[in-house]
């Protein structure tokens, strides 16, 4: 089957679905692979280039649209493309499915299968396909370079002979993968970045990255973010006022804001409001990679960069992979190859479209004549499901110590028992035993005694060198037969003689062992 | 017996038993502390053969240096990671020994009764006579026999009785020392099949020879001949065997911890029999010493005693979490990479690096790691290996300077800072299917939290499970990479790539 790509038709969009790289890989899948000419020339890659690979290159659209028998592309299809669907054909691009019934509905009805990038349920095994979060870490890093470019100062701080400069404090606003990416190249450059997020459990991500997780005063239950598959959802009206005050607090002081707050299928959250954007200072910049949505910014206007009244920088872009094309279609052509690597699982160029497949039917919104979405919810979660923590009860002091005495009651009890059943014991056993017998006996129970109180101290690197040892020692027992083999009969004096031979095998061979044990043991 | 001299001598050897013992505590004091030990062994034997009534002292001393050569040759030619074997092997001599000694004192206590018999006498009873001694034989038959013929003339019935009693006891323990060790070396050496496998009947074939033990005990206290010794004696040899066969390689710690503590009970009893009291109170010690180190290993693998002596994993209640995700490999230019770049690593060795012999290699990277300004520790989990504190042995062996080996309650929490992980060979005691499934065998058992770093290295031969069969989730985890080969060649290659 035929695999092609046709250029990009929405203005601006630099990106392309195929690289020459990734054609070798469908080559292998099976695939023949077909290009619109020129499709790659602004990510980069020259038709030549494709060529080489291996890759058929077609004059128009037209022709590789009829040509291919999977179409791969970054963008929506737009109307004249979905017009161009016809039965059996599979198209695999972004599709924006909640808001574009009609397109769905007409591939559908061609008889079409479309699958949709951004649809790609998060599972660890569909990682290798989820083109959402390859952008949208493109996007994070992006966003950083675009501030700096708008910034008029160093991230990082320094002292040098013309003069102190303080480092830029960033705070990125949502650590999802754009966040994540965000901050770690504002820290990578210098820069002291603070980050917040609706969802408590990212703090450790946020902290790993070396940026400072901002918490708020504040007691909800949160909402588990693995019910949502990684995705914030919605908070109550306390927590984004409580939200709305730190953010106040911390506006003045903050050069670069990065906001990437989504909700799933929703308009932004404003999160960075008017009088906020009035108490930074003059030069600050703030990028809004909400955009698309309407931003979380109010102020932020789509596609565009503007300056506030006040001097702060408010940058709109929504094309931030775009603008880093060759990376972006490096990793979309990627993803694009792995999710064809699942649909042809024996590697023959025939697509196998598996609807019991969790991935491939989550990303599928259009086959066989009708539209599939929304998909049902996966098999299996994304995310195990945070065990609930409680939180210890702090113990007031009184509390405490009452906990200390009642414990060191019990043990008081548990050790008075213990030695009035073993004294009960001893003196029963006194009743009937013969005073020459307890001589020994109180030997012996003396000897346990000490031997537990001995050997609670040793160390645990020695267990091995004790077992050694006492191995050695408790060939006493060749006292015994020292005693015996004086006897005048032959059988005692035999039993005698073996069992000092063997009781000295152990004695020696037990201490020698155990010295050339120990003597290994050195301090470095 | 009642030579002051001996008496003298075996009080000074007992506290020097004492000391050989609590020195142990620490790894210098350690090295003084054998010295106690050989020397309270040596003034011990000493005291013994000049004492009175010892016969045949040369022999002994031939005998003695007979053993002492074997003894030497084990202990030069054994490899630091058989030691579990040798300790093993040894136990079964020990046991050995106390079963010969004790029949011994049965054999003794028939020839006496039969000169009492022939003198007109009675064993036991108390003659106040004229023409005899105290004990009821003539002062010329009675200075014919060795100390402790005597030391059995001279008493009473009840206290025949307990002598029976004690050797009973000694020899049970004894015989049940030696077959459970022979069969514990079998399994540690590789010769007997390591896992679990009982005769048809199980326990109750064990419980059944344990009931047919005590009803010849109470025959043989009644009299019977010494026939009913003989046949108790193999119901506990296949009592040992039994009993240890049925326990799986896993469980080797605690088997040989508690053989160690049956032979010291063993020696006791002999002791008591015997009526030396050096002989008891080592017994005591060497019991009590085994009965703690069985008691630790067990705390560290979250399992009572009873279950581990019935042998097997019991106890799951439920379905066990299934595994999600794949094993992803790594090969060596991927794990030097990540060790070149980490700043703390922690090493955690299992059985696996002991049956590879790779502690060697291990030392060497370890120093070259720390060379480079690296923070290189080792985690030792109790229960790793095959013996109470094993890999300390092989670490020390392949000089790793024993302050960078820390226990699991040292370093567990120090996990989340670690940049990487190496599992060489372990396996149980870094899943943490023990902390996050209650419904696995292991539930409950203290392990190394070792998923909390940021990266993990599972060195391991193939994708098996570990001695207890259990899914090791560790394995699947995002942060762990499997490094699959044979555990010397792995470390090996990594030598090379670390600059």
């Amino acid at each position: 089957m035929k695999i092609g790509t046709p250029t990009e038709v929405m203005a601006g969009e630099a990106r392309v679905a195929m690289t020459p790289d990734s054609a070798l890989q469908l080559q292998k899948l099976g695939y023949e692979c077909v290009i619109e000419a020129g499709a790659g020339a602004k990510a980069g890659f020259s038709d030549a280039a494709y060529k080489d690979a291996g890759v058929s290159v077609v004059k128009t659209a037209a022709a590789l649209w009829k040509a291919a028998d999977i179409v791969a592309k970054v963008r929506p299809p737009s109307d004249a493309e979905v017009k161009r669907l016809r039965e059996g054909q599979t198209l695999i691009s972004f599709f924006n499915p909640s808001a574009n019934e009609k397109h769905m509905e007409q591939a559908a009805k061609a008889g079409a299968t479309v699958v949709a990038m951004e649809m790609v349920p998060r599972i660890s095994r569909a990682q290798k396909m989820d083109a959402l979060s390859s952008m949208a870490n493109i996007a994070g890093y992006r966003a950083v370079i675009e501030a700096g470019n708008n910034f008029g100062r160093f991230f990082t701080g320094q002292i040098t002979a013309a003069g102190k400069v303080p480092p830029a404090k960033v705070l990125v606003v949502g650590a999802g993968v754009a966040g994540l990416a965000a901050i770690g190249t504002s820290t990578s450059l210098g820069a002291i970045t603070y980050a917040f997020d609706v969802r408590p459990e990212v703090a450790e991500q946020v902290e790993s990255m070396g940026a400072e997780f901002v918490f708020l005063d504040f007691e909800e239950a949160q909402q588990d973010g693995a019910a949502t598959g990684g995705y914030a959802a919605v908070s109550s009206p306390e927590f984004a006022a409580a939200q709305l005050a730190k953010f106040r607090e911390l506006a003045p002081n903050i050069d670069i804001v990065i906001t990437t707050a989504l909700i799933p299928n929703r308009e932004a959250p404003e999160l960075w409001t008017e009088d906020m954007v009035k108490a930074m200072k003059p030069g600050s910049v703030i990028v809004d990679l909400a955009a698309e949505k309407g931003g979380n910014c109010k102020l932020t206007v789509m596609d565009e960069k503007i300056v506030t009244e006040n001097g702060v920088t408010i940058i709109g872009y929504t094309d931030f992979p775009s603008r880093m094309a060759a990376q972006s279609s490096t990793l979309y052509a990627t993803n694009i190859r792995h999710m064809l690597a699942d649909l042809t699982p024996e590697k023959d160029g025939t697509p196998v479209h598996n609807m019991e497949d969790d991935v491939i039917r989550g990303a599928t919104v259009a086959h066989a004549g009708a539209v599939t979405y929304p998909p049902p919810p996966p098999k299996v979660a994304a995310i195990a499901a945070q065990p609930k923590k409680e939180a210890p009860k702090e113990l007031t002091a009184a509390e405490k110590r009452a906990a200390e005495v009642a414990a060191f009651k019990k043990q008081t009890m548990t050790q008075v028992g213990l030695l009035a059943a073993g004294g009960v014991l001893v003196l029963l056993v006194g009743m009937v035993a013969p005073a020459s017998f307890m001589k020994h006996f109180i030997v012996f129970v003396l000897s346990v005694f000490i031997g537990f109180q001995v050997i609670w101290n040793v160390a645990h690197s020695l267990h091995t060198p004790l077992m050694a040892v006492t191995n050695a020692i408790s060939s006493i027992i060749i006292l015994g037969a020292l005693i015996q083999i004086g006897s005048s009969s032959f059988l005692i004096t035999l039993l005698s003689a073996a069992a000092i031979f063997m009781a000295s095998i152990n004695i020696f061979g037990g201490f020698l062992v155990t010295r050339r044990m120990l003597a290994m043991f050195q301090k470095s | 017996m009642d030579f002051g001299f001996t008496i003298a001598a075996y009080a000074v050897a007992a506290v020097l038993f004492i000391l050989s013992l609590g020195g142990l505590s620490g790894q210098e004091s350690a090295k003084r502390a054998v010295w106690y030990g050989i020397a309270g062994m040596g003034l011990a034997i000493l005291a013994t053969i000049v004492g009175p009534g010892q016969g045949l002292w040369l022999m002994s001393l031939v005998l003695i240096a007979a053993g002492a050569a074997v003894g030497y040759q084990l202990a030069t030619k054994v490899q630091m990671t058989q030691m579990p074997e040798l300790v093993a092997i040894m136990h079964s001599l020990v046991g050995l020994a106390a079963v010969f000694v004790g029949f011994n004192a049965d054999l003794m206590i028939n020839t006496i009764g039969a000169l009492f018999v022939e003198n007109g006498g009675q064993l036991g009873a108390v003659v106040e006579g004229t023409a005899f001694t105290t004990v009821g034989l003539p002062g010329a038959v009675y200075n014919e026999l060795s100390s402790f013929g005597q030391l059995i003339a001279k008493k009473s019935g009840v206290e025949i009785t307990i002598l029976r009693v004690e050797l009973v006891l000694g020899i049970w323990i004894g015989a049940v020392t030696f077959t459970g060790s022979v069969i514990a070396y079998g399994k540690l050496a590789g010769k007997v099949d390591t896992s679990a496998k009982q005769l048809p009947g199980g326990h109750l074939l064990n419980a059944g020879a344990a009931g047919l033990s005590v009803v010849l005990a109470a025959m043989y206290l009644g009299d019977s001949g010494s026939w009913t010794l003989v046949l108790l004696t193999l119901l506990a040899l296949f009592i040992g065997y039994h009993l240890i066969m049925g326990i799986g390689g896993a469980d080797m710690p605690v088997v040989v911890s508690m053989l160690n503590s049956y032979s010291g009970w063993a020696a006791a009893a002999i002791g008591f029999s015997l009526g030396n009291d050096l002989l008891i109170v080592v017994g005591a010690l060497v019991g009590s010493s085994g009965a703690i180190l069985s008691y630790i290993m067990c705390k560290a693998m979250n399992r009572s005693f009873v279950s581990v002596i019935l042998g097997g994993f019991g106890g799951a209640t439920g379905e066990q979490m299934a595994v999600e995700g794949e094993q992803i490999a790594i090969d060596a230019d991927g794990v030097a990479a990540a060790l070149n770049e980490a700043d703390s690593i922690v090493i955690i060795p299992g059985y696996g690096m002991a049956v590879a012999q790779a502690q060697q290699a291990v030392s060497e990277m370890t120093n070259k790691l720390r060379a480079k300004g690296k923070n290189v520790r080792f985690a030792i989990h109790p229960v790793a290996g095959r013996l109470p504190g094993h890999m300390n042995v092989l670490l020390a062996e392949a000089k790793v300077p024993y302050d960078i080996v820390l226990e699991m309650d040292e370093i567990n929490d120090d996990f989340p800072s670690t940049d990487v992980v190496i599992v060489i060979g372990s396996n149980d005691i870094v899943n943490p299917a023990a902390q996050d499934d209650p419904n696995s065998p292991i539930a409950g058992m203290p392990v190394l939290e070792c998923w909390k770093a940021k990266q993990v290295f599972v060195s391991k031969r193939g994708q098996g499970t570990g001695y207890s069969g259990i899914e090791n989730p560790l394995f699947f985890k995002d942060n762990t990479r499997m490094f699959y080969g044979d555990a010397k060649d792995s470390v090996s290659s990594l030598l090379s790539r670390i600059e």
